[in-house]
């Protein structure tokens, strides 16, 4: 598995695109696989019951993908220092997001090699998600 | 339902005090791991293969950093493991205190999460809670409600701070 170095990384570089199928199956697992067992995250007649329109995805698996979405693209000798996201409409089974990204900067600090990286997650509501990622990669092969 | 000024009045109270810290149940393990980027489609193995870590910076496995709060969650139960700590005593807990005025629905802003350490298979998660502050009255597209940002913050057993993270809730009261 390639991972990119500092040198390979331009500014206003795109990130190859994430598309997650949001399906009722997905949502359950991740809960699950977060042990989140909000009724919310699983139980459709409750979610609708407390006024939503189906489940939806909770938080801690929205953070999963969006490192996942950088890290896929920098491979795995890259670390992830932070991510701060804003949420918007709920990630509803049955839609599908895609994310995206850019790189916003690169910068060096305490010797580490960071990329700054501006993703946005997109569904058929409208942004779930958007946000910055801090990422550290190596310096060069 | 509780006066606006006596509700602010004990919401400003409950700023700046620690809830915790709360244990996990098990330590960091390469089992939760595998199921978490099993459902992820996270093929990253620097998380899952060994041999590949061995030769990493880490040296080692290191469990996704977004994973993060899954080692600490309460679970189906809803128990913390013995040992946990919740709020100091006799104090107020201000998600109740902005129940028990009304503002009943909840959702989440924004999440923001530093990853400070790496977290390695067998390390011992805790973490703490602390309400930051609390926004005054507002007129949102959902309802009238307030904003809360809290600090949580993860430690390993040798008390090196892991995980910086600051989570903004609106509570609020959605029109009838």
């Amino acid at each position: 598995m390639q991972s990119l170095r500092f040198t390979d990384i331009t500014e206003g570089q795109a990130l190859p695109p994430l598309d997650i199928d949001v399906s009722t199956t997905l949502i359950v697992a991740t809960a699950l696989a977060s042990r989140d067992y909000q009724n919310v995250h699983h139980d459709r007649d409750q979610a609708i019951e407390l006024g939503s329109k189906d489940i939806f995805m909770n938080i801690l698996t929205t953070n999963g993908f969006v490192g996942r979405f950088v890290t896929d693209w920098t491979g795995p000798e890259a670390v992830l220092k932070r991510v701060n996201i804003r949420l918007g409409v709920p990630n509803y089974a049955g839609d599908k997001m895609t994310l995206t990204g850019a790189v916003s900067a690169k910068r060096v600090e305490n010797n580490e090699c960071l990329v700054d990286i501006d993703v946005v997650g997109k569904n058929s509501l409208g942004n779930h998600v958007s946000g910055q990622v801090v990422v550290s990669v190596p310096a060069s092969a | 339902m509780m006066e606006q000024r006596e509700l602010e009045k004990r919401l400003d109270e409950c700023i700046g005090l620690v809830v915790g810290p709360r244990l996990s149940w098990d330590p960091v393990n390469q089992a939760m791991i595998r199921h978490w980027c099993d459902a992820m489609g996270d093929e990253n193995p620097q998380y899952t293969d060994p041999d590949f870590a061995a030769n990493s910076v880490a040296g080692r496995v290191v469990a996704p950093p977004t994973m993060i709060q899954a080692w600490t969650m309460a679970g189906y139960t809803g128990r913390f493991p013995p040992g946990s700590k919740g709020l100091p005593a006799g104090a107020n807990s201000h998600f109740d205190l902005l129940t028990e005025a009304g503002f009943v629905s909840v959702v989440a802003v924004n999440c923001d999460q530093e990853y400070l350490q790496p977290v390695y298979l067998g390390d011992q998660v805790s973490f703490t809670t602390m309400l930051e502050s609390v926004s005054e009255r507002k007129q949102t597209a959902l309802g009238e409600g307030y904003f809360t940002n809290e600090l949580y913050l993860f430690y390993n057993q040798h008390q090196q701070k892991l995980v910086e993270m600051r989570f903004r809730l609106l509570r609020f009261n959605p029109p009838a």
